[in-house]
C-alpha cells in the first residue's frame, strides 16, 4: 500500500524531502499558468525525471474515442512519442484500468511488464513506476518512470511522491480539455446559427398584398427540414414548391438546402410539373445517400385561367376549400432521391374563389393530447379561421398549432386570389404611452368606428378593449417609462383588425392570459375584457429588436349599401 | 369634466363621479371611495354622469365593495349610467354589486 497523500505532504514538507514539496509547488504553479501545455508538460516531465533520478519518463493520455493510451510527451534515450497502448497492455495499461500506482521492482521477471518494447528498442527496462493521472471522472492518462539511475528499484516512497506530482498535471490537462470542449460547443452553436440563417435566406420573401401565395414555416427545432418557394415565370404563371426532407438535424438541413435550390432551378424552366419532379429526382438520386429522401409538391398557377397544375412526390394531398366544402387532390408519386427514372402523375385544380392549402405532414402530426390532429383536425382548424384575411388566417392557425405540441417541422402554403377590395386603413395614429393621452385616442377611435358604420354598442366595446390593451402596454410593457404606441385600424372584408405596436421590452405572450369573468377582484380584468370583446387576439414580439405587436380581430360584416 | 365629489348625508356618504373614469385618474377615485368608507357607515357611488369607465375604474369600485363588506359597511352603486352598465355586464359584475336607482334606496341597502 502506498502512503496517503496527506502523509506524503507532511513528510515532504519537513526534513530531507522538503525538495519534493518545493518541486510540487513549482510544478503546480507552472501547470496552472501554462499557455502552452505541451511545452510545460515536457519541462515538468524533465524535472520529475531529474528529481526521481529516473533514466526515462513518459506521459500517456487516454483517448476517450479509441480507448487507447498514447504517449504524448517523453524524456530519455528512446523517443516513444506517438506510441499507442491498449488499456490491457503492460504496467501503463494496468495503472489506468486500476486507477492505482504500479511499482515494478524487477521488470525482467515481473509478468505485468510488456516485453516487446525492449526487444524493439534495445533498451533494458529494470524497474518501473506508473501513476495514473486521476480526475473526478476517472483516469485520463498515466505518468511512467523507467529505471532509477542508481540501479536500485523504485519503492513505496517513490510511488507516493509520483502520485503527488501527477495531481497538478492531471488537473492542468483536464482544464485544457474542458476549455477545448467549450470552444467546440461554441463553434457548433455558431455553425447551427449560420445554418439556420442560411436556410431562412433560401425561403422567398413575402410578396406585397395582391400576390396569391402565402406561406409560413415553423421549425420544431433550431433548424428545419421543411422548405417552400414561389417565383414568377416569364409567361405570367407562378411556380411554387413545398417540400419536406426526411430526418432531422444538420445533415437533413443540408439536404434541404440542396433540394430547395434544385427544385427552384428545375422549375424555372417552366417544364410540366411531372417533368420538373422527374428531373429533380434523377439529380437527387445521383448524390443522396444514407437512405435520406425528399417529399415535395410542385405546381404552376395560371392566374388568367384560374387553373393550378401540380404534381406530388410523397407529399400529403393538397386541400381545396371552396364554398364551405373540402376536396383533396392526391398525386401519389414516390419521394425524391430513392429510385431514378420514376414518373410522376399530374393533377389539375380549378381554384376559382376557393383556397388551396398545402400542409407538410408536420401539421397533421401535431399532437392534441394523446392523438394526432389528423385530416379532420386540419379541416376544423381551417373552418375556425376561414373568414379571416389570408395573412391573419395563417397567423391564427400557426398560433393555435403552436399551442399544441409540434413534433415535426410544420409548413403551410396557401394559394388564393386576393379579394377584390383590398384592406382599407380606417385609422392610424401614434401617441405617447401615457394614461392622459387615452381620452383623445378613444375619441379618435370612436369617430373612425362611426365612420365605418359600426353599431354604437359594439363600437363602445371595441373602444374599451383597445383602451384596456393600451393601458396594459403603458403599465406592464413600458412599466410607466416613456415610449410610443402606434394604433392602426383596418377593415379587410368582414373583419376589423386592430393593431398596437410598441417599442417596450418584449413581453412573453404566455404570461398574458385572461382571468375568469364575474370574479370579484380588482386585478387582471383588462385582458379578460379584450378576450371577451375580440374574436381573436395575438401578441407577438416585434421582428428584429425590442417591441411588441398586439393584433386583435373582430368580425363585423360591412353594412349593405343601398342599391338605389 | 372628470370629477369626484363626496357629500356627507348623516351617517351616509355619496361619492359622485362624472366624466370618463380611466387610468389617468382612477387612483383618485379609488382613494375617494376608500376615504368615504373610513368616515361613514355607508357609501353610495353615484354614476349617472359617467360616460366611460375602464377596468381600472371598475377595479376601484370592486375594491371599495370588498372593503365595505369586510368592515360591515353598506355599499351600493347608484343611478348607474348606460355606459357603466354595459361594462359591468361585459365583466359579468352586474350581479355582484348592489345596484340601486337613487340615494334613498342606497341608504336602505
Amino acid at each position: 500500500m502506498t502512503p496517503s497523500t496527506a502523509t506524503m505532504l507532511a513528510r515532504a514538507a519537513q526534513g530531507d524531502d522538503a525538495r519534493a514539496f518545493a518541486l510540487l509547488a513549482d510544478l503546480s504553479e507552472a501547470l496552472a499558468e501554462s499557455l502552452d501545455l505541451r511545452q510545460t508538460l515536457t519541462q515538468a516531465l524533465n524535472r520529475i525525471a531529474d528529481y526521481m533520478e529516473a533514466e526515462a519518463a513518459s506521459l500517456f493520455l487516454l483517448d476517450a474515442a479509441t480507448g487507447l493510451l498514447e504517449c504524448k510527451v517523453c524524456v530519455g534515450p528512446v523517443d516513444l512519442t506517438g506510441l499507442t497502448l491498449s488499456m490491457e497492455q503492460g504496467v501503463v495499461g494496468l495503472a489506468a484500468t486500476e486507477n492505482a500506482v504500479q511499482i515494478v521492482a524487477d521488470a525482467q521477471t515481473d509478468p505485468r511488464v510488456h516485453k516487446r518494447m525492449d526487444a524493439e528498442t534495445g533498451f533494458v527496462t529494470r524497474s518501473l513506476l506508473c501513476a495514473p493521472l486521476t480526475t473526478a471522472n476517472g483516469p485520463i492518462g498515466v505518468l511512467e518512470l523507467i529505471n532509477r539511475k542508481s540501479g536500485a528499484p523504485f519503492d513505496a516512497t517513490d510511488a507516493g511522491i509520483l502520485r503527488l506530482l501527477a495531481a497538478p498535471a492531471a488537473l492542468a490537462i483536464n482544464n485544457a480539455r474542458m476549455a477545448r470542449e467549450l470552444i467546440e460547443q461554441q463553434r457548433l452553436k455558431r455553425e447551427f446559427d449560420l445554418a439556420r440563417r442560411l436556410q431562412k435566406s433560401l425561403l422567398p420573401k413575402r410578396r406585397r398584398a395582391g400576390f396569391p401565395l402565402l406561406a409560413v414555416n415553423v421549425p420544431a427545432h433550431e433548424i428545419s427540414g421543411d422548405f417552400y418557394d414561389y417565383f414568377d415565370l416569364p409567361d405570367g404563371r407562378i411556380g411554387f414548391v413545398i417540400g419536406d426532407v426526411s430526418g432531422k438535424g444538420l445533415d437533413a438541413a443540408l439536404l434541404m438546402t440542396r433540394a430547395a435550390s434544385l427544385l427552384r432551378w428545375a422549375g424555372k424552366d417552366g417544364l410540366a410539373p411531372s417533368e420538373w419532379l422527374r428531373r429533380a429526382n434523377d439529380e437527387l438520386c445521383q448524390t443522396t445517400q444514407d437512405g435520406r429522401f425528399v417529399c415535395a409538391l410542385v405546381g404552376y398557377y395560371a392566374r388568367a385561367s384560374g387553373q393550378v397544375r401540380l404534381a406530388g412526390a410523397g407529399f400529403p394531398p393538397a386541400l381545396l376549400h371552396a364554398d364551405g366544402d373540402y376536396a383533396e387532390f392526391r398525386s401519389d408519386g414516390p419521394p425524391l432521391g430513392i429510385v431514378a427514372d420514376m414518373t410522376f402523375a399530374e393533377t389539375m385544380v380549378t381554384l376559382g374563389s376557393g383556397t388551396l392549402y398545402f400542409f407538410s405532414d408536420g401539421v397533421t402530426d401535431v399532437r392534441t393530447g394523446a392523438s394526432r390532429l389528423g385530416n379532420a383536425g386540419v379541416r376544423s382548424l381551417i373552418d375556425r379561421y376561414a373568414t379571416l384575411p389570408p395573412e391573419v388566417r395563417l397567423r391564427s392557425m400557426v398560433s393555435e398549432l403552436r399551442s399544441l405540441k409540434l413534433v415535426d417541422d410544420t409548413t403551410i402554403l396557401l394559394l388564393e386570389e386576393p379579394r377584390a377590395h383590398p384592406p382599407q386603413v380606417l385609422l392610424r395614429r401614434s401617441f405617447a404611452a401615457e394614461p392622459e393621452r387615452m381620452r383623445n385616442v378613444r375619441a379618435d377611435l370612436r369617430h373612425a368606428l362611426d365612420a365605418a358604420q359600426v353599431a354604437p354598442e359594439l363600437r363602445d366595446r371595441l373602444v374599451l378593449a383597445v383602451d384596456e390593451a393600451c393601458c396594459n402596454i403603458i403599465r406592464h410593457a413600458y412599466r410607466d417609462r416613456a415610449g410610443d404606441i402606434t394604433l392602426s385600424l383596418r377593415r379587410d372584408g368582414d373583419v376589423l383588425e386592430f393593431e398596437l405596436r410598441d417599442s417596450a421590452p418584449s413581453v412573453d405572450p404566455c404570461t398574458v392570459r385572461p382571468r375568469e369573468l364575474g370574479e370579484c377582484r380588482s386585478g387582471g380584468l383588462g385582458v379578460a375584457i379584450i378576450d371577451q370583446v375580440m374574436d381573436e387576439w395575438l401578441l407577438q414580439p416585434r421582428r428584429g429588436g425590442s417591441g411588441n405587436v398586439l393584433r386583435m380581430i373582430k368580425r363585423c360584416p360591412q353594412p349593405q349599401e343601398d342599391e338605389a | 369634466m372628470n370629477e369626484v365629489t363626496s357629500e356627507e348625508q348623516g351617517d351616509f356618504t355619496v361619492v359622485r363621479l362624472s366624466g370618463e373614469v380611466d387610468l389617468s385618474w382612477s387612483q383618485q377615485v379609488r382613494q375617494a371611495i376608500l376615504d368615504a368608507l373610513e368616515r361613514e357607515a355607508g357609501v353610495g357611488v353615484e354614476l349617472s354622469a359617467v360616460s366611460y369607465i375602464d377596468s381600472s375604474g371598475i377595479a376601484a369600485l370592486v375594491e371599495g365593495f370588498q372593503n365595505a363588506r369586510q368592515n360591515g359597511r353598506r355599499f351600493a352603486l347608484v343611478a348607474v349610467s348606460q355606459a357603466v352598465m354595459a361594462v359591468l355586464e361585459l365583466a359579468r359584475l352586474d350581479r355582484v354589486f348592489p345596484i340601486v336607482a337613487d340615494v334613498e334606496a342606497a341608504r336602505a341597502v
